[in-house]
């Protein structure tokens, strides 16, 4: 009904994205298997190295899968079904790992176990089950926050100990979303790049997305990166389709119950402990990275802060430029995230949903897959983007895309779309109709697509190894070609970095956080 | 007068088939038309044919004799308030009653002097700083009305206001709108499912 009385200057903005999707992500993508789809590619594909590194990488995402369910599950527990004081504080502390930037969440690792724990499975996993926690808790907790606890309490009635409980009524009734969360974390971890690369250096632990780049950026191999992106692409579609069949068809509960007080000893102590752990979990990479950069063999000091401005450190290009290179790359990737967030926003209104169905694509492709096709396809001729500075901010937008129609598709279809009609029948022309209706969350769309776009950009690591050029990386490529570098300089410059990353990344979420969500929730 | 008299002539009103036999009726100045039936026999489609959002699959509208066909929704001075509020929650309560004034191009001062008269005369002058969302079920219908009424329409259609709404507040509701649109002598179509209602508003009920 809203699509037929949409203002004529909304009616076909639709075709804007839908322009700039088949351009800037079919076009690429369709170029990258031209290019590269050859009798060689084929004989890649069948090779037995690619298969074991793909073998490998999925024994590393199952451990990575099965630890974080086993710290996540006792913190969902704890933080979707109790009602206790510091509540909301622990449960937006235990999301940031999964906002930071990969290479520091690598950082904060090397940096907190130094010789204790080589590079290799072990580290990787760890830094893996961090980064996913957030995952874990939030999907598993919020479907246990719809379980009725007085199910449990029934099968204790009938005799059943608290394990029985757990495994018998708890467990069963979290399994979808349990599923839902084991697919996400094994698709991440098993496609990870930046831990891999910092945290897998020098050991067997690697991933096809490792492959893929290295192909491409050193070996310049394309045959063997689009057999790596084609393997790759068959797993992660496998996990989709397993998790699918996995999953019970019931419906999904919605209401949210009450959380419980706590009561009694026991519980007070688990709820106590638990939410020490997840503290002391999420905190001490980052304090370490923190230390790390205000500290030397000589003690405390403040000397790799004030190096920072005024050196070109080391060989690999200076740091503070790399900063500024970032920062552009970030607003450019935010302006364009924006516009096609909005354009975007109006095709959901308009019902077009292959746009949206276009636009969910990058979910499904790696950055350094989606970086390639995009040097592939506009480095030559009349389409030769490398010296527009474009092509960082287009890959990272389109990136960012997926997440855009995340947040804005649930909160379009929240608004009533009879406060148009209304609109319109106090006699307001449909523009100024469609504005007082939907204005105020399509603004809201367009910041949080800006706002959440730049915070991908700034930590984004695949594409833009592949795409900087190697004497202007930007901070991610930076601080992971530092950590390559022995000395404590170079460690301590990336550590300065990458708190700056934190504080940037931070503090750009939660500028999201407090107006665009807030405009696009009201 | 005539301006604000609603003829409908053979209208059939649907999606793909037609919901209702041919409607014919004439509504004039002050007259309340209610319109009685169950859930999905038509009775909110024929306020939204009438007010321009879906098309009728058959049929005219006039306005003042003048026919509808093609008139935007918002040209069509055709006041329309549903069940629920439906305040602008980005606007203040006067921007919302004065939004139509101000579309039609009053300054800001006269559609806020106007919008101020308007909430004073629904018994809300004191809650005037509050936000939309502060207001109770009761005083938010009152301020969506105020806000139609504020437009002038030359008819106003209510699309089961105030059903969400305890009974109380519901009746001493519909008692100020009969006072306001007898008053107004604002044409006015009412859809309900409850006789009772139909019985307190009506001055000629509809039903098929």
């Amino acid at each position: 009904m809203l699509a037929q009385h949409l203002p004529r200057g909304l009616k076909w903005l639709w075709v804007i994205p839908a322009l700039l999707l088949l351009t800037f992500l079919i076009y690429p993508l369709v170029k990258l298997a031209a290019t590269a789809w050859s009798a060689e590619m084929l004989s890649e594909l069948t090779d037995s190295t690619l298969w074991e590194v793909a073998l490998l990488a999925c024994g590393q995402a199952a451990l990575s899968v099965g630890l974080s369910l086993l710290v996540g599950i006792p913190i969902a527990r704890v933080l979707f079904t109790y009602q206790f004081r510091g509540r909301g504080f622990i449960l937006a502390l235990v999301t940031v790992p999964f906002v930071l930037p990969t290479v520091v969440v690598a950082l904060g690792f090397r940096s907190l176990f130094g010789d204790a724990i080589p590079n290799g499975l072990v580290l990787v996993v760890l830094a893996h089950v961090y980064i996913n926690l957030a995952v874990v808790i939030r999907l598993i907790g919020a479907q246990w926050s719809t379980v009725d606890p007085r199910m449990e309490v029934t099968a204790a009635t009938l005799g059943a100990n608290p394990f029985r409980v757990f495994t018998t009524i708890t467990l069963p009734a979290l399994r979808n979303s349990i599923v839902l969360a084991a697919s996400v974390v094994f698709i991440f971890s098993f496609s990870s790049l930046g831990i891999v690369v910092v945290l897998g250096d020098g050991s067997g632990t690697r991933t096809l997305e490792q492959v893929l780049l290295r192909s491409t950026s050193v070996l310049l191999d394309f045959p063997a990166a689009l057999a790596a992106a084609i393997l790759q692409l068959v797993v992660v579609s496998l996990v989709f389709v397993i998790s699918a069949r996995v999953s019970r068809d019931e419906p999904r509960a919605t209401v949210v119950l009450e959380r419980k007080q706590i009561s009694g000893r026991k519980t007070r102590l688990f709820v106590m402990l638990t939410c020490i752990v997840a503290l002391i979990v999420v905190v001490s990479p980052i304090a370490s990275i923190l230390w790390s950069s205000i500290s030397s063999s000589g003690g405390i000091t403040l000397k790799w802060w004030s190096e920072l401005v005024s050196t070109s450190n080391t060989r690999i290009g200076s740091p503070i430029a790399a900063l500024g290179r970032s920062l552009g790359l970030a607003l450019g990737t935010a302006v364009l995230a924006a516009i096609l967030g909005g354009a975007i926003a109006i095709a959901v209104m308009s019902k077009k949903g292959f746009v949206v169905t276009l636009a969910l694509i990058p979910l499904g492709i790696s950055a350094v897959t989606l970086g390639l096709g995009i040097l592939l396809a506009f480095s030559r001729g009349s389409l030769d983007l490398r010296g527009t500075g474009a092509l960082i901010p287009i890959t990272h937008a389109l990136i960012a895309v997926p997440i855009v129609v995340a947040v804005a598709t649930p909160s379009l279809r929240n608004v009533d779309p009879r406060r148009y009609f209304v609109a319109l029948s106090l006699g307001a022309a449909p523009m100024r109709a469609w504005w007082t209706a939907f204005g105020t969350v399509f603004g809201g769309v367009m910041l949080a697509a800006g706002g959440l776009a730049a915070a991908v950009s700034l930590g984004e690591f695949g594409a833009a190894t592949l795409l900087s050029r190697t004497d202007s990386p930007t901070v991610p490529v930076q601080i992971a070609r530092l950590l390559s570098k022995p000395g404590e300089s170079a460690f301590a410059t990336a550590a300065v970095l990458s708190v700056i990353l934190i504080i940037l990344t931070m503090t750009l979420l939660l500028i999201v956080d407090r107006t665009a969500s807030r405009k696009v929730l009201t | 007068m005539t301006d604000s008299i609603l003829q409908v002539r053979d209208l059939m009103i649907g999606y793909e088939k037609a919901l209702t036999p041919a409607l014919n009726f004439t509504v004039g100045p002050g007259e309340i038309l209610v319109v009685v039936g169950e859930s999905g026999c038509g009775k909110s489609t024929l306020l939204s044919t009438l007010a321009g959002v879906n098309p009728p699959l058959s049929g005219e509208i006039l306005l003042g004799g003048k026919n509808l066909s093609g008139v935007p929704i918002h040209k069509r001075n055709i006041g329309l308030v549903f069940q629920e509020p439906l305040l602008f929650p980005h606007l203040s309560l006067i921007d919302n009653i004065g939004y139509a004034l101000r579309a039609s191009g009053e300054s800001n001062n006269s559609a806020r002097l106007r919008a101020t008269e308007l909430l004073d005369w629904v018994g809300l002058s004191e809650v005037t700083g509050q936000k939309t969302w502060q207001l109770s079920g009761g005083q938010a219908g009152r301020v969506a009305l105020a806000r139609a009424i504020a437009a002038k329409p030359a008819v106003l259609l209510l699309d089961e206001p105030y059903s969400a709404l305890d009974p109380e507040t519901r009746l001493r509701l519909l008692a100020d709108v009969k006072n306001l649109v007898t008053h107004e002598g604002i044409p006015t179509i009412h859809v309900t499912h409850d006789r009772s209602e139909a019985e307190l508003l009506a001055t000629r009920t509809l039903t098929w």
